[in-house]
């Protein structure tokens, strides 16, 4: 055997022996079979075998925004008021990358709180799923238990619970004005009107400020201290 | 060594001279720059998604470079005959090869790490505080450059056609990443022979998911083993490619 092919086995075996220790230890990634069916396969299922499943997650998170947001036209009920895609495109960005913690947190928060939209079983569904999947986020087990003092009729507990998590960078940004709406709905102006004054302050959510505005108008009217 | 030395030196700097290294790099600048005005779109997650674009970016720039640079590396010098000149010095083949291989990775890094501290810079001016490690994150691409430039040179040799080689590259890079859908079809496969081929296939070809950290950075950093584990397959692959292109390139009669 010449002495090229030996360093080539010993290089072989080096890699081979290697690949023992990595294989064990290796990130776990749900296999594309286990993808949601979207119009978006092809796109998800290339990028990830191009070796860029986070990429491909991102770009997942943008079309459930925009889903969020206005509606998607590769899917028949785009724009429609109740989103019955949603649950299913949360589900498609956390299966491209299972440890993406705010789209489990975003997806839960329109299902479970966003008017209109009301699939609390839906968000108790992809909160489970981020309890299996990615098992480090602390806000997924409480946004669970908020669920559950909702369904058990008691949102005094539900409101406590949120709120307790609104300092924390990993909330998503629309939980104060969807918690600001539920307290506005239930006449509590005061609680109401500093929600929207703090989100006035933050200029990570300049999107809402125009929205903000329009709101502390209303609740100052609405609010006598 | 010191003919390594000199072969390493020359090839480096015919590199860097390069103008498709030179536009591959501004493009991967560009590439990044890019990703500050797609990055808005993701709201909360632009910190994220700027960091998951320009490493993607980074990473794509340095395989087409490294394939592109390896498969003309040595076939252009035959073409040429410009490798009877080398040849007829005291230069033994296998220092060739080495000097070779190493001075493209060498100049393939430089452009990594160039497009890596211009991404990290905006990262860090956008008050970055992500999980997990950047260099670790830029030394994996770098790992895996490492092992497709010694691939795409073994391809180069085995098929003398640049064209093929190159095919055969990105064919051998999309299933780098594909191991653990590889081990899902073998599972599926009825047929005992199937799954060992399957396997047996998946296991020769690189297994680009070990060091695919920057999609897997958000469950922290590894431990010193898996690093260590990391780099000697790292090392056994390119050993392993480069001793067999000294086998083929030694049987060659020029």
């Amino acid at each position: 055997m010449s002495r090229p092919l030996v360093a080539a086995a010993l290089g072989a075996a080096l890699a081979i022996g290697a690949d023992v220790p990595l294989s064990r230890q290796a990130a776990t990634f749900p296999p594309l079979s286990q993808l949601p069916s979207t119009p978006f396969a092809v796109q998800d299922a290339s990028l990830a075998s191009a070796g860029l499943r986070a990429g491909a997650a991102d770009i997942a998170w943008i079309q459930l925004l925009e889903y969020a947001g206005h509606g998607l036209p590769e899917l028949p009920e785009a724009g429609g008021p109740v989103s019955p895609s949603l649950q299913k495109l949360t589900m498609r960005v956390v299966s491209l990358d299972p440890r993406f913690h705010r789209a489990y947190l975003y997806g839960a928060s329109i299902l479970g709180w966003e008017p209109g939209v009301n699939r609390p079983e839906q968000a108790a569904e992809v909160l489970q799923e981020c309890l299996v999947r990615d098992p480090g986020e602390k806000l997924c087990p409480l946004y669970l238990a908020a669920l559950t003092f909702q369904k058990k009729g008691d949102p005094e507990r539900m409101l406590g619970v949120l709120e307790s998590t609104l300092d924390d960078p990993r909330a998503p940004l629309m939980m104060r004005p969807l918690l600001a709406n539920i307290y506005k709905k239930r006449g509590d102006y005061r609680k109401s009107l500093a929600l929207w004054e703090i989100i006035l302050d933050d200029e990570r959510e300049q999107n809402d400020h125009p929205r903000a505005v329009k709101q502390i108008t209303e609740l100052k009217v609405l609010f006598k201290p | 060594m010191n003919t390594v030395k000199a072969v390493f030196d020359y090839t480096f700097r015919e590199h860097v001279r390069h103008k498709v290294w030179l536009s591959a790099a501004l493009f991967g600048l560009i590439l990044i720059a890019g990703g500050l005005v797609a990055s808005a779109l993701a709201q909360d997650e632009r910190a994220r998604m700027l960091l998951d674009l320009g490493l993607a970016a980074n990473e794509a720039i340095a395989m087409i470079s490294v394939v592109f640079l390896t498969v003309h590396l040595i076939l252009q010098e035959v073409e040429s005959r410009a490798i009877f000149l080398i040849l007829t010095h005291p230069v033994r083949r296998w220092h060739y090869l080495l000097g070779r291989f190493l001075g493209t990775l060498a100049a393939v890094g430089l452009g990594l790490a160039a497009m890596g501290l211009f991404h990290w810079l905006i990262l860090f001016a956008l008050g970055w505080t992500g999980e997990g490690s950047y260099l670790l994150a830029w030394s994996c691409s770098l790992g895996k450059t490492a092992v497709m430039g010694a691939l795409a040179l073994l391809l180069s040799l085995a098929l003398t056609s640049e064209a093929a080689a190159m095919a055969f590259s990105v064919f051998f890079w999309i299933l780098g990443h594909f191991s653990s859908e590889m081990n899902y079809i073998a599972e599926k496969s009825g047929s005992s022979f199937m799954r060992a081929a399957i396997l047996a296939f998946s296991r020769a070809a690189p297994d680009f998911a070990h060091l695919n950290y920057r999609d897997a950075a958000a469950a922290g950093l590894p431990g010193h083993r898996w690093m260590a584990a990391a780099l000697l397959y790292v090392v056994g692959y390119c050993a392993a490619c480069l001793a067999l292109s000294v086998q083929i390139f030694e049987q060659k009669e020029f």
